[in-house]
């Protein structure tokens, strides 16, 4: 009997097909915005979340209540660790590595002027983690063993000199030669920018300026598990050191991780909500022709009860043409929004030049196509209620008298 | 002795409450036997539409009992109303009343599906009425395609598709041509001589005269009924 209602319900919708296509579109709208901007929010959170694991077990520790803003660039708060506070986190369980991050100021000169720089000294083993956000305009990274070599941030490289330095040009600082083997591209945006970074190997650094200010502490937990509760002890430790409050800010990955995801998920939700509008604006397309369509059909519908159809029957094909229209849409939706959420990243892409370079690709996941189908499917239910209900409420004797 | 196929027992149908009741059928006793061919006939406005809905279960009686192959029907709700139809009885409507997107080998199968008959023995099934009622070569017209007595004569296939009691025909020739009519009734009492129990309402007296027995109603009471 079902597959006779369903060929019933088919033969109806191709009966009026320009009709049937209309409402089909409504829904198809409906879903490929959803499709979209839920591929849209995935590659979003996706992209974040990629940059930001691979530092999950990384805990930072800054001077001052400053936190993750001192992070890629130097301390500037004046003060700075001590040796004993390095000495103490390395004596905590749980911790990995530590390295640290000097900080100092520096004389450099490039084909005749000479300015004033930051320098940023750090482990050459780090700097691939901590910069691993960061894309580079050109060269590589520090390697281990190598001296005398330096990376440099893009203003340092195209707007500080008179001349743009390119990878081999040699930079003196403090009356010692350095060679550029590294050029971070653009920051774009962002307050501690990596565009003014001179960036070298902490034993470079120590014998050039003789100093090591200790600006930020850097290290890795075994367990990532650890690493919240690593991080208040540090806190805890170094602040009792120096006998002061807030002395000291340890900031795990994972919380700023979690704290990205979860602004990411709420603008997910923002956005499917305002798609949803679509879909309810569909749904009433969809109700508006079914009732048309009772009302055309009123004498079929009285014909069929005569012939013994009963009220089940007859509310059955109409919930299965609305479910056959709702359906068909939802698929096609879904073949758009696939379409959809790539022209819209093409678009997005265009319009912001996101800073670590990396692209926004859209990610459509089961999920959002499984809830696609759900919804389309939950959509002609429900649309197609009333109208049906009204059909299969019909007197057959009226129905079969109409005119 | 045949049995009583529909046995009605003061059955009334009124429109609306005293004192501006209308009485569209009034204490009407009626017994009708299987094998019977039957004409309702009477102006319109007499209630020979309302006996006909009554009897065909399309309607209830406001009082009194209907009785369809011993069962009392005037208690059921609208679904095993439903149920009577599809199993009891067959309409013949003026109009023919085909569904018109399915052609006419679906159209008789549809009141089979209603009465859930798988689709090998439907098939077979239409394809032999159809061929009964001569219209072998127009299974797969849609009734758009179909002069009107073709499309009646879909529709009397149909009727007699779940094998039903009592066959009921409203005005059956009324919209076909004196050919075609004749046609149509001839078939109608093939399928009597078979045993079927036909019930016409006319007000064609040359069609009511083919009938074994004539009900003539009048203000909703029947005032003849010679055999």
């Amino acid at each position: 009997m079902f597959r006779d209602h369903v060929k019933i319900a088919v033969k109806n919708l191709r009966n009026r097909l320009s009709r049937s296509l209309l409402t089909l579109l409504g829904i198809a709208i409906g879903i490929m915005a959803i499709i979209s901007l839920m591929a849209l929010g995935e590659g979003m959170q996706q992209a974040v979340t990629g940059q930001l694991s691979s530092l999950s077990d990384v805990v930072i520790v800054s001077t001052g209540g400053g936190g993750f803003a001192s992070f890629g660039g130097g301390g500037s708060t004046g003060e700075y660790f001590t040796q004993r506070d390095v000495a103490d986190i390395q004596r905590l369980q749980g911790v990995k590595q530590v390295s640290t991050q000097l900080s100092g100021a520096g004389l450099a000169e490039y084909n005749g002027k000479t300015t004033i720089v930051s320098l940023t000294g750090m482990d050459v083993g780090v700097m691939r983690l901590q910069f691993a956000t960061q894309n580079l305009e050109a060269g590589g990274f520090l390697s281990e063993g190598e001296q005398n070599e330096i990376m440099i941030g893009y203003s340092i490289a195209h707007n500080t000199f008179d001349t743009s330095i390119s990878i081999g040009g040699r930079i003196k600082i403090n009356g010692a030669k350095f060679f550029v083997s590294g050029i971070f591209g653009k920051q774009g945006f962002g307050g501690s920018s990596s565009d003014t970074l001179v960036l070298m190997s902490s034993r470079d650094f120590q014998k050039l300026t003789g100093q090591s200010n200790i600006s930020l502490i850097y290290l890795r937990v075994y367990n990532v598990n650890d690493a919240e509760s690593i991080a208040t002890s540090i806190q805890t430790t170094i602040n009792g050191n120096h006998g002061q409050k807030d002395f000291a800010t340890a900031t795990t990955m994972t919380s700023i991780l979690k704290t990205v995801q979860s602004i990411i998920g709420i603008l997910q939700l923002v956005l499917v909500a305002i798609a949803s509008i679509a879909l309810v604006v569909a749904s009433i397309g969809i109700m508006n022709t079914m009732l048309t369509s009772v009302m055309e059909r009123t004498r079929e519908i009285g014909i069929m009860k005569a012939i013994g159809a009963t009220n089940l029957d007859i509310m059955s094909i109409f919930i299965i043409e609305g479910i056959l229209v709702s359906s068909i849409g939802g698929i096609i939706g879904i073949i758009l929004g696939v379409f959809g959420s790539q022209g819209l990243t093409l678009i997005l892409n265009s319009f912001m030049s996101m800073g670590s370079g990396s692209r926004l690709t859209p990610i459509i996941t089961l999920m959002s196509v499984v809830l696609a189908v759900s919804v389309s499917i939950i959509v002609g239910v429900l649309s197609s209620l009333y109208p049906a209900w009204k059909a299969a409420r019909m007197s057959p004797i009226e129905a079969v008298r109409y005119e | 002795m045949t049995k009583d196929v529909i046995v009605t027992q003061n059955i009334s149908k009124t429109y609306g409450k005293p004192p501006l009741q209308v009485f569209a059928l009034r204490d009407t006793n009626l017994e009708i036997k299987q094998g019977d061919y039957i004409a309702i006939i009477g102006p319109s406005g007499s209630g020979k539409s309302t006996l006909m809905n009554l009897l065909g279960c399309l309607d209830k009686p406001s009082t009194g009992k209907i009785f369809i192959d011993g069962r009392d029907i005037s208690t059921l709700n609208g679904n095993e109303l439903a149920r009577i139809r599809r199993e009891k009885i067959g309409f013949i409507f003026q109009k023919y009343n085909l569904i018109p997107t399915l052609n006419a080998l679906e159209n008789i199968e549809l009141s089979m599906g209603f009465a859930g008959v798988d689709s090998q023995t439907r098939t077979k099934k239409a394809k032999q009425l159809l061929e009964m009622v001569e219209l072998s070569k127009r299974l797969t017209h849609k009734p758009s395609e179909m002069s009107g007595g073709e499309q009646q004569r879909v529709a009397i296939a149909r009727a007699l598709a779940n094998n039903p009691s009592i066959i009921l025909a409203d005005e059956p020739t009324g919209n076909v041509d004196t050919k075609s009519g004749d046609n149509i009734m001839r078939i109608l009492e093939d399928v009597n001589r078979k045993g079927e129990t036909i019930i016409v309402v006319t007000h064609n007296m040359a069609i009511a005269q083919r009938a074994k027995r004539v009900l003539r109603i009048q203000d909703g009471e029947v005032r003849e009924d010679h055999v």
